[in-house]
């Protein structure tokens, strides 16, 4: 405030007056507009101003701007509003003149006239500009805040889409930023012509997060993210965590397979050194699946492929890669296919039994009869149980199926039991029949339904199935014993046949897998070598020991009438193969049964005349 | 995907707010068009809206004087609109250079004003946070810097409450925000109701459902319970011209037609 000291004009006669006049200002300005300031210093501005103002009506020569300076700094202490301005004319007009006692000096009325006008001029023109620094500042603010909200905008989505895109434990690309840049580079703009994708995976990662904790699992994960991202070459395009424990490798502009196949290579060889976590070393072995294309093969293709022979890797041992190929896929698909089908099959009775004779050597009689599955496919034809057993095992449909089968079979030889009685079926068990509780139990009913004796029954298990005896399979072995069906093992020879459990199995026999039975490939002599055994020795002891056993040995695989012959004269009891016929519908059995019915009707005979084979 | 909780608020300046119209109720020019076409719609419905702003106003002044004089020396100002002449920092700057001040606000425009004002001002920030995140608010690192919470703080929640709708539980949220201040802390409440003025305050109310924040007009008990849990300070919840007047002569004839409901409490 630049009140001046006492000025000229101003004498003690006019201080009521004036004072009166300053109080009636500051009212009437607290009326018109509020300013935060107290009464008092309300006050204080005021009659200030007032002082400045009282001086410059009396004071001569008259100094120009006085009015307008006043009205400027009515408006700089905060009074800006018209209603200030209006109530400050209003007062002045009504006031002051009679204060100063110069209503009747047409001298200083016209002065304080123009110092009026002034002081308007004064006040508009400060209000103006603060009006205008207000609409400058809120205007730069709102240029401001709009600024500021799109950089947070900018950084948010930026974060968002770092977030979106990257992996936050590894701080590895994602499975959206991967297939993104894979898009990319199968997109034509960019001037790439192949590109292969490595697909990798920790073997057995979930043993370490049970075992070590998840804290150790994602140190491990951390750190594999690290090797891999610390391969260096040129055509590596991007590492990324797609999930878990799953890794992959864009590999760029390469040539043929083989390059993706060495970047995968590397990959698996930088993870195979042992990895350390809290002092503790923690080997790991990861598979990979590669898949590798031009371009015009779109992105999604390649990601399954490599996902696909990952699969692959895994499935054939782990810690190791397999490179997707066309050929190995569709017949996956293939099977996958025929394995979809099969419930539906099974529903509508696709599934029947074929039947392959079992002679006795000595006789060479019919003494029983394998029953094996069959699939009239609809478009496939007749398939073998080679094409589809698996796929039944691998889904536990073989348990719906075997039961299927066992039925089937058990009511066609109890019909055959009317033209040759104590022909025996013989009916494989999976092992997931073997493992299940009830098997003795729904075999006793079939056996029940269909009328046929138990020791008609016979039924084979392989070696593997009975190699890790738990207690359910004990347990249902040793009830079907009770029910008085035959066991006896399946392709004796080829497993690992565990022969103390032989020993301690409730058993009938043993069938000879076609390996032994057919002669060997010669031994490659190693000087000093015992000499081995012929086939014939080989095959002796094999029965012996079976006999000794107390079992009854069965050769598969016979397929002409040197090879009965050679059985026979080991011993051995029975004999199935082409040579005595291949599988074929009950019929064509019951055909046979009476063919050698007729042609033989009490046969005693010691020769081996070929079981009439039936070829279909 | 869904914008993750982090992503900014737009500056909409095609609508208006609450905090430029109310500058402009209060003489000044820091607002746009749509404001001030706003601020006459109700002026229409009110017609001494801006008599009944400076009530308002004057009572945030008292209020912080009487803090002041309780010594208080740190406030934490929410709903602080735009910087007009007297703002919290100046007042309590005047009786003592080194008290503080955060200013909150939703209101972008508002707030970068705000911040402009206070370049150079070590003492005082003002920061973008919503009243109904009371966390946010105080945890904010700026916050922290500012206000020491084992001492008094004066809370202000000067004709912003009504703003927060009965679902966004503004009881439950002024608690949260007393309770994390020292004992001796002050709250002081404005707030906005149609008990003296149904028909036009009430229309009043129903316009500001045009701005970026609608106001939920309350009634005495309900503002009596906004202070649920603090010792109110004399003469309790009243209309706002009669909360402490500098002199009888500032109250007026008719202090009910200011429309506002005020009230300090102090933290036991
Ligand atoms: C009328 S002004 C009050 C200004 C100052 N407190 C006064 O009374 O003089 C109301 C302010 O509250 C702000 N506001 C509304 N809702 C809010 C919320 N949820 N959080 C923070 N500020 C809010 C508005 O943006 C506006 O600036």
């Amino acid at each position: 405030m630049n009140d001046r000291p006492d000025a000229d004009g101003i004498d003690d006669r006019h201080r009521p007056g004036v004072e009166e006049f300053v109080t009636a200002w500051a009212t009437a300005l607290h009326r018109a507009h509020y300013v935060p300031i107290t009464a008092e210093q309300r006050h204080r501005i005021v009659s200030a101003l007032a002082e400045r103002l009282v001086t410059a009506v009396l004071t001569d020569p008259v100094r120009p701007g006085d009015g307008q300076r006043i009205g400027t700094d009515l408006v700089a202490a905060g009074f800006g509003s018209p209603e200030a301005l209006g109530g400050t004319i209003a007062v002045i007009g009504a006031r002051l003149p009679a204060a100063l006692g110069v209503a009747a000096d047409p001298t200083r009325a016209t002065r304080l006239n123009g110092l009026l006008a002034d002081l308007a001029a004064g006040f508009a023109s400060a209000a103006h500009d603060r009006s205008l620094r207000e609409q400058d500042a809120v205007r730069l603010a709102a240029l401001d805040a709009r600024t500021q909200a799109e950089e947070a905008l900018r950084v948010s989505e930026a974060r968002f889409r770092r977030f979106a895109t990257h992996d936050q434990l590894t701080g590895l690309p994602n499975l959206t930023r991967f297939t993104e840049e894979l898009g990319r580079l199968c997109s034509a703009a960019v001037p790439v012509d192949r590109v292969g994708v490595c697909c990798l995976d920790v073997d057995d990662f979930a043993a370490v997060n049970d075992v070590l904790g998840h804290r150790v699992g994602d140190l491990l994960l951390r750190e594999i993210a690290h090797r891999l991202a610390a391969l260096t070459d040129p055509r590596i395009g991007l590492v990324a965590r797609l999930d878990s424990d799953r890794f992959a490798i864009l590999v760029r502009g390469t040539t043929c397979a083989e390059d993706a196949i060495k970047i995968a290579d590397r990959a698996l060889a930088t993870l195979a050194a042992p990895f350390r976590v809290n002092g503790t070393e923690v080997p790991l072995t990861a598979s990979a699946g590669v898949a590798e294309g031009a371009v015009a093969d779109d992105g999604a293709t390649l990601m399954r492929d490599s996902e696909i022979a990952l699969h692959w890797a895994k499935a054939d041992g782990k810690g190791t890669l397999r490179r997707f190929d066309q050929d190995r896929s569709a017949a996956d698909a293939a099977r996958y296919r025929l394995s979809a089908a099969m419930p539906a099959a099974l529903h509508r009775g696709e599934f029947t039994a074929a039947y392959q004779p079992i002679a006795a050597l000595r006789s060479g009689r019919l003494a029983g009869v394998e029953a094996l599955a069959r699939w009239r496919h609809p478009q496939l034809g007749l398939l073998t149980a080679a094409r589809f057993i698996d796929l039944a095992e691998h889904t536990g449909l073989v348990v719906a199926l075997g039961r299927h089968l066992l039925e089937q079979a058990c009511r066609q030889a109890s019909r055959w039991q009317r033209i040759q009685p104590g022909l025996y079926v013989s009916v494989n068990v999976s092992v997931r029949q073997l493992r299940r509780n009830g098997l003795a139990g729904e075999v006793a009913q079939i056996l029940d339904r269909t009328g046929l004796p138990p020791h008609l029954l016979q039924l084979e298990v392989t070696e593997q199935a009975v190699i890790d005896l738990t207690g359910v399979v004990t347990e249902s072995l040793a009830a079907l014993m009770a029910l008085g069906v035959r066991i006896v093992i399946d392709d004796f020879g080829i497993g690992y046949a565990n022969l103390a459990n032989l020993r301690s199995l409730p058993l009938h026999g043993l069938k000879l897998d076609a390996s032994l039975t057919r002669p060997a490939a010669q031994p490659v002599r190693q000087p000093g070598a015992r000499r081995p055994g012929t086939d014939d020795d080989f095959l002796r002891t094999v029965v012996s020991l079976g006999h000794r056993l107390g079992l009854v040995v069965t050769a598969e695989g016979i397929e002409t009438a040197q090879q009965a012959h050679r059985l026979a004269a080991t011993g051995c009891d029975n004999g199935q193969g082409w040579h005595f016929g291949r599988p074929v519908p009950p019929d064509e059995i019951t055909a046979s049964i009476v063919a050698q019915r007729d042609r033989d009707p009490v046969s005693r005979d010691t020769a081996l005349p070929a079981f009439p084979a039936q070829q279909r | 995907m869904e914008r993750p909780e982090w992503a900014p608020a737009d500056v909409d300046l095609s609508r208006p707010s609450v905090a430029r119209a109310y500058d402009y109720w209060l003489g000044g020019s820091h607002n746009f068009e749509v404001d001030r076409e706003f601020a006459r719609q109700a002026m229409a419905a009110v017609p001494d809206l801006r008599l009944v702003a400076r009530a308002n106003r004057e009572f945030l002044h008292r209020a912080v004087r009487f803090m002041l004089d309780q010594g208080v020396r740190q406030f934490l100002d929410i709903g602080s609109g735009i910087p007009t002449v007297g703002n919290v920092h100046e007042i309590a700057q005047q009786v003592d250079p080194d008290a503080r001040v955060v200013y909150v606000d939703i209101d972008p425009v508002a707030v970068t004003h705000s911040t402009h004002i206070l370049a150079g001002q070590p003492n005082a920030v003002a920061l973008l946070e919503d009243l109904r995140h009371p966390e946010a608010i105080l945890e904010h690192p700026e916050t922290r810097r500012l206000l020491d919470l084992d001492r008094p703080v004066g809370l202000l929640l000067v004709s912003v409450v009504h703003a927060v709708p009965d679902h966004d539980d503004p009881y439950g949220l002024i608690k949260r925000l007393w309770t994390a201040l020292a004992p001796g802390s002050c709250v002081a409440i404005s707030h906005v109701t149609t008990d003296s003025r149904p028909d036009e305050m009430g229309e009043g109310t129903r316009l500001s459902g045009r701005t970026n924040t609608p106001v939920t007009a309350r009634t005495r008990a309900q503002v009596e319970d906004l202070f649920a849990g603090l010792d109110l300070v004399e003469p309790g919840v009243v209309w706002s011209p009669l909360w402490r007047p500098e002199s009888p002569a500032e109250v007026g004839d008719h202090p009910e037609r200011m429309s506002f409901y005020v009230g300090v409490g102090r933290r036991r």
